[in-house]
């Protein structure tokens, strides 16, 4: 508060006032509002991981009931807590919850082929059964069997996620195997030989080619890519779907980001180490490959990490061109018959993200095994991106400080 | 190479250069020999186009796109700019040094090897390394820390770095733009002395600011200006230097060294 | 070190060295230009793919011809125009000319001949009927005649055989008489040659054994008929027949194989021949003569000399009074004589004098009138019901019916809607009745190369099929809703849906992320944790997949919101349907997060080029914070903020995953509303790549394109913007 006078001017109260601090409500109303759309951003974040987790949680804490091949041997009434059943099947453990047609019983005891439950567990009416209906034992998603198992069809109670995660390792792959020695090539040129000319014209091409949406780089990929392998290459060996062609493809719609990503590292490489270079008489290409290149390495790295998260994450050419339903295989396969598995690269198979997308693209119902395990997948495919682009950005970072 | 005793001295030689930027010309008609293993000085306002003729002893012009030269550079009898002299291999005859230290971000002992190695070096790496530091007289402080980044160095380390790694290369001839700009007055008494101790074995040419640095290391002084009304440097005066700094010829030398203007 | 120079390459050495050098920087050079032309080279190629889809030929079969409706329209006026006597007996017409001053009218040329001087023959566009203008064809009431048997019986029956080399060695003596056309002298003598070929030679006619049975068409029948007795006057013993059922029933009972000899006045179609060859029947096809008809007035109508096929079409199925076609023309009322309904006759008349008038250039009336003769009565009766295809009246249905459905719980939209306009008649009619079929496509490199191979193909495997080049890009592909039938269908609910859909996502994210960008640059310390969370959280979500998001709408928007999304909150859902929440909102909010990191981002960068002088000239003044902002900041920052947000917002427009999700994909027939179900372009693209079908892969190169062309523009907009802002600064 000032409240000197100033030269001959009376103090009234009215000044005194019009100088003083206030609170002025809706410069602050303004500011919240801008705060609360800065946290909207966290709250996104929070609110993936979240809803991921929790029906990730609710995918590995799912009942889901599994035929035994085992049935009641004589029919039972309401009262009887002590059954005898047949002999074929698998056996049952105490503490198991078992189902015989509505009704959950809880086993308390086996005895050989009779077994002793508590009846009606879990608010499940008590009836009557009669001798051969089936028992069924309640099975949770097996934690270990979907980071081990081969086989992914939640319906039929198989659970390995690796059908997945193998094709969309082998469409990453392949789709690194194009774009980054394309890419990296491509920002070589555009940084150390292109002239400015040459460069005005081609990045904005490169910027078209990343702006396509990439439903239509699917469309190429079934409706070009795979006519021409098959043309070219293959023949009949390649089916209409392939991981091969959707992943050269993924590969094509990647290159844009390697390339200017990696040129913008490049560039940043100082003048004066390509003056020290050319000093000691060094061609131009030993400056671009020797002196430029690893100078510039982490952030290519760092465009190299952000591509396979990129890949990783690409979901409509694979969801066209790489083919539906899991490529289910044995693990014995990968060593004796790799062809029948995710990693023949001219059969269909489907990605985690391809997954996704099919399952959720027909008319799904809330409370079902698919609608849980899409969750699941997309918890896995979250971590491993994110992790990737926290990876990167830590390069980049790193990759600053050695020039600033 | 000719036989005439006279040339034998000479190292380079500057026929009527004229450098152009675009439509600019920076620098015009310069003549000018450079006496083998001696040590010759451009000084000169900044903008002259000091660094813009030294840049043509060695054809670095050549990467700045809008650049143009006329005139000769010749070598060993030869004109650099011929169209079928390779630039590659001028630049490995007549070595550089610039104005900013700027040692590869790889390990001292790569970054003297490695220009070696892409001149297709066949001796003994190790050696090679010490005795290039040995002869930047560097060797000393770096010698357990070889494997170290060239950047971990002080700025005057580095640039005597820098001039290791160009002597490791063998050329003839070192340019030298400024090299001591960016370094403290220690560091830049320490380069002095070095040059004095290549000047044996090499001929420099070395661009300068600063008057004293030219009056105390260098053999000839090469005054440039600019001319008032083109805007391009032009040789005012070549001589040797103790003749220049007591006794200038020219009115400008005069009031350049003593300070009057620049 | 004593002469370190040896230790690098010198002379010789030394160049080889250099060279080698120098080559591989030349080769390597040449590899990454190769690399960065592969990116281009994939450009073009996607997007010659794009069009060489897009636009091509088709084979289109329709499951009626479009101009039999026309002249089936036609014909059916013809006969029912006032003062017109249609019959199929010719000596009836030629009496009724006869009988009227004013009368006009067409008979059998045979039945002019036997009545020339009662007679007047007119010109059709000074053309009379003569040999040599029906035989080049300048005549154009004119079809040639056709006698038919199967090559199995031409071997193994003799009479057969026999019957037929007399037919062309005697036509031409009878048929002159007849009133015949005849045929030409060198095509008989070849066709007899034909005949001992295919038969061997000839033989004496009272040897031959067996009967002579002949059917089909009625307007053979006389020559065939005289044809069959001269040769049993010739001396053939076997008993003969001759029956006339027309030439379309007599040829499909030819290729039952239930006729001996044919008689057609028309050549079998392709397609009938190869249902002859599928039963095995090998047709043998020998032309006999020519059949026209004249076009005869009364004796007195003198005014006529040559009519053309337009004043025809005036005389016949137009005007009522002679003057009306001609002033000079005498005030008196036309009277017609027409051959009957479903004659071969008429059928040729109205195909050539209507050739020139397409379907679409008849007019409304004449639609209802082909709705009314070519539709069924339920599916009639249910579009009427739809929408009436009459101001007054009723085709199908009756007004009491009607008014009784109007008065029903669930009255008809027919009910409130004004009846049908003449484009939706049209429309309705190639729906409807005309229903083109396509069979197959080729794309638009080949339609241009390979034209001929691919008409040739078609006329093969699709015999009936019109060949013609179609760009699937075409208005009707703009404003028409998805169909499940590929001619049918267009992208209008698409394109509705892609731009409410972005809209949503802009008036969503364009606030919330341009407010994030103002907090993080003018508020914010940066230095405080929690900021610094802030900031590597956004640039955390702009790498998440964008699949990702669409789980996040799926369960926020779709179902945790249900209430606001399905418009439920608003009373936007309708009474007793179950609210869904995979509505257009959902989708935009859902792009919206999608996009919002990189408006942030974007913006953020706009507020940091502003220069800081303009926050102190702002504050110095007495400003608040947010008044500098407000404006000063923020209008030096829009342009740069809107180029990124236009930039943002093609990506939404892009994104398909996310919208699968949320559940866009179902087929939408009806323009979206906010809180309704819909699908974008991107999904119908998605959609129709995966139809098995190749005609679908052509819709989704025309939506593509579609696509592209928005994107572009948005893209150029941004373009425009960006250089005006920094010409300006
Ligand atoms: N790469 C370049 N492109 C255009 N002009 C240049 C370039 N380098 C130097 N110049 C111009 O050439 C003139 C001489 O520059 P320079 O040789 O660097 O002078 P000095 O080294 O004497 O300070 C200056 O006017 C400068 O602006
Ligand atoms: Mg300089």
């Amino acid at each position: 508060m000032i409240n000197s006078p100033v030269h001959d001017i009376d103090l009234t109260e009215d000044v005194a006032l019009s100088l003083r601090k206030k609170t002025k409500w809706h410069e602050t109303l303004i500011q919240g509002a801008l705060v609360a759309c800065g946290i909207l951003s966290v709250f996104t974040t929070i609110g993936i991981v979240v809803i991921l987790l929790n029906e990730s949680i609710s995918f590995f804490t799912r009942e889901v009931f599994e035929i035994t091949n085992k049935s009641i041997a004589t029919d039972i009434g309401p009262a009887d807590t002590t059954f005898e059943t047949t002999a074929s099947g698998s056996t049952l453990v105490v503490g198991q919850i078992v189902r015989v047609d509505d009704e959950l019983m809880e086993v308390l005891a086996v005895d050989g082929l009779s077994l002793t439950v508590e009846r009606g567990i879990q608010g499940t009416e008590v009836s009557f059964h009669t001798a051969d209906e089936e028992i069924e034992k309640s099975v949770r998603v097996p934690f270990r069997e979907v980071f081990t198992g081969s086989r992914w069809q939640p319906r039929l109670q198989q659970f390995g996620m690796w059908p997945l995660i193998l094709s969309t390792l082998m469409i990453s792959v392949i789709s690194m195997i194009v774009a980054l020695p394309l890419g990296l090539a491509s920002a070589i040129y555009l940084s150390e030989y292109a002239s400015n000319r040459t460069r005005s014209i081609v990045k904005p091409i490169l910027e078209v080619l990343a702006g396509i949406p990439t439903v239509v780089y699917g469309y190429f990929a079934l409706t070009f890519m795979t006519p021409f392998l098959e043309r070219a290459f293959f023949g009949d060996n390649i089916q209409v779907f392939n991981t091969l062609s959707a992943g050269i493809v993924v590969g094509v719609l990647i290159i844009p980001l390697v390339s200017s990503m990696s040129e913008d590292a490049l560039h940043a490489v100082p003048q004066s180490l390509r003056n020290a270079s050319y000093g000691l008489g060094a061609t131009k290409l030993e400056t671009a490959l020797r002196v430029v290149l690893p100078a510039a390495l982490s952030g290519v790295t760092a465009a190299f990490v952000v591509a396979i998260s990129r890949a990783i994450g690409e979901t409509m050419v694979v969801a066209v061109a790489a083919g539906a339903g899991p490529r289910n295989f044995e693990w014995s396969q990968v060593f004796t018959n790799y062809g029948e598995t995710p990693l023949n690269p001219l059969q269909s198979a489907e990605t985690m993200t391809g997954h996704i997308v099919r399952i959720s693209g027909g008319d799904l119902s809330y409370n079902s095994i698919d609608y849980n395990s899409i969750f699941a997948i997309g918890l896995v495919l979250f971590l491993i991106t994110l992790t990737l682009n926290i990876i990167s950005r830590r390069i980049v970072e790193r990759f600053r400080e050695v020039y600033d | 190479m000719s036989d005439s005793n006279d040339s034998t001295n000479i190292a380079v030689q500057a026929k009527d250069v004229s450098v152009y930027y675009g439509d600019f010309r920076a620098v015009k008609n310069i003549n000018l020999d450079v006496a083998r293993n001696k040590i010759t000085a451009f000084i000169g306002p900044s903008g002259c186009g000091k660094s813009t003729l030294l840049r043509a002893f060695n054809r670095m012009n050549d990467l700045i796109p809008i650049s143009r030269m006329d005139g000769e550079i010749v070598y060993r009898g030869k004109n650099l700019y011929d169209a079928d002299v390779d630039p590659v291999e001028v630049r490995r005859r007549i070595g550089m040094v610039f104005q900013k230290p700027n040692p590869f971000p790889k390990s001292i002992y790569e970054n003297i090897a490695w220009g070696a190695r892409i001149n297709g070096y066949k001796g003994n790496m190790d050696e090679l390394v010490e005795e290039s530091l040995r002869s930047a007289a560097i060797w000393d402080e770096v010698k357990d820390k070889l494997d170290q980044s060239g950047l971990s160095l002080s700025g005057g380390q580095q640039q005597r770095l820098c001039i290791a790694r160009t002597v490791a290369v063998k050329p003839e001839i070192i340019l030298m733009d400024e090299p001591c700009s960016a370094l403290d007055p220690i560091a830049t008494l320490k380069i002095e002395e070095l040059m004095r101790q290549l000047q044996e074995q090499y001929t420099i040419i070395i661009v300068t600011h600063n008057m004293q640095q030219a009056a105390r290391s260098s053999d000839y002084t090469a005054f440039l200006n600019m001319d008032t009304t083109d805007r391009s440097g032009y040789m005012v005066e070549f001589s040797e230097t103790s003749a220049m700094f007591t006794n200038p010829q020219n009115q400008q030398t005069e009031e350049y060294i003593t300070g009057r203007f620049g | 070190m004593e002469n370190p120079e040896n230790l690098y390459p010198v002379d010789e050495e030394l160049q080889k060295f250099i060279d080698y050098r120098k080559r591989s920087g030349t080769i390597w050079r040449g590899v990454f230009l190769m690399s960065l032309f592969v990116a281009i080279l994939v450009l073009i190629v996607l997007m010659l793919n794009i069009i060489n889809d897009a636009f091509g030929l088709v084979a289109l079969e329709n499951e009626v011809d479009p101009h039999s409706l026309v002249t089936g329209y036609q014909e059916n006026t013809m006969v029912s125009m006032p003062n017109t006597f249609a019959s199929t007996n010719h000596a009836a017409l030629a009496a009724v000319i006869q009988q009227n001053e004013t009368g006009i009218g067409f008979v059998g040329h045979a039945h002019y001949q036997t009545n020339a001087d009662d007679l007047r023959l007119i010109a059709v566009d000074g053309q009379f009927p003569t040999a040599e203008t029906v035989a080049d064809g300048s005549y154009p009431f004119a079809r040639p005649l056709y006698i038919y048997t199967a090559l199995d019986t031409l071997q193994s029956e003799p009479a057969v055989a026999g019957y037929f080399r007399f037919y062309l060695e005697n036509a031409n003596n009878s048929g002159g008489e007849l009133g015949y056309f005849l045929a030409d002298e060198t095509l008989m003598a070849d066709q007899i040659n034909l005949i001992d070929t295919l038969a061997g030679g000839p033989q004496a006619l009272d040897s031959l054994g067996g009967n002579l049975a002949l059917s089909g068409s009625s307007s053979l029948y006389p020559l065939s008929r005289q044809m069959l007795l001269d040769f049993r006057q010739a001396g053939f013993g076997g008993d003969i027949s001759i029956e006339q059922i027309g030439s379309e029933a007599g040829i499909e009972a030819f290729c039952r194989g239930d006729i001996q000899v044919l008689n057609a006045s028309r050549p079998m179609t392709v397609a009938e021949a190869a249902t002859c060859q599928r039963n095995r029947v090998n047709p043998v096809e020998i032309a006999v003569g020519l059949d026209a008809l004249a076009i005869v007035s009364h004796p007195s109508l003198d005014f006529l000399e040559s009519v053309s096929l337009k004043e025809m079409g005036q005389i016949f199925a137009a005007m009522n009074y002679w003057d009306e076609i001609d002033p000079s023309y005498p005030v008196e009322p036309i009277v017609r004589a027409v051959p009957g309904e479903g004659s071969g006759s008429l059928e040729l008349l109205s195909g050539s004098m209507f050739s020139t008038i397409g379907l679409e250039n008849l007019s409304g009336a004449a639609y209802a009138e082909i709705i009314r003769e070519n539709l069924g009565r339920g599916r009639g009766r249910a579009l009427e019901r739809d929408q009436r295809f009459l101001a007054e009246g009723f085709i199908f249905d009756s007004q009491t019916a009607f008014n009784g459905a109007c008065a029903s719980a669930e009255p008809p939209t027919g009910c409130a809607q004004p009846a049908r306009d003449r484009d939706n008649l049209l429309d309705l009619i190639e729906q409807e009745i005309i229903v083109p079929q396509i069979q197959q496509t080729w794309p638009l490199y080949d339609s241009i190369f390979n034209r001929q191979a691919i008409v040739a193909e078609a006329s093969r495997k699709y015999p009936d099929a019109i060949v013609e080049f179609k760009s699937w890009l075409n208005p009707d592909f703009l404003v028409n809703p998805q169909s499940s039938e590929a001619e049918l269908a267009g992208v209008r609910t698409a394109i509705w849906g892609t731009v409410m859909v972005v809209a949503t996502t802009f008036l969503f994210s364009f606030p919330v992320g341009v407010g994030a960008a103002i907090y993080l640059e003018e508020y914010a310390d940066s230095t405080k944790w929690y900021n610094k969370i802030i900031q590597t959280n956004i640039s955390n979500l702009a790498g998440v997949p964008s699949i990702i998001y669409g789980m996040l709408g799926l369960t926020v928007f779709v179902r945790l919101l249900l209430p606001l999304t399905s418009g439920e909150m608003f009373g936007r859902v309708a009474e007793g349907t179950d609210p869904s929440g995979r509505t257009v909102i959902s989708a935009g909010l859902t792009l919206g997060l999608l996009i919002l990191p990189i408006i942030i981002i974007n913006a953020q960068e706009a507020l940091r080029a502003v220069p800081n002088s303009m926050r102190r000239a702002g504050m110095g003044l007495g400003a608040t914070k947010w008044q500098t902002t407000w404006s000063h900041v923020l209008p030096a920052a829009l342009p740069g903020i809107l180029t990124g947000t236009i930039l943002a917002m093609s990506r939404a427009v892009g994104e398909t995953a996310p919208l699968i999700v949320v559940g866009a994909s179902t087929v939408i027939r009806t323009d979206p509303t906010f809180f309704s179900r819909f699908t974008v372009l991107p999904i119908q693209i998605f959609q129709w790549t995966s139809r098995p079908q190749p005609e679908f892969q052509n819709l989704a190169a025309a939506a593509i394109i579609v696509l592209l062309l928005i994107l572009l523009t948005l893209n150029a907009s941004a373009v425009i913007l960006r250089n005006r802002y920094s010409t300006s600064s």
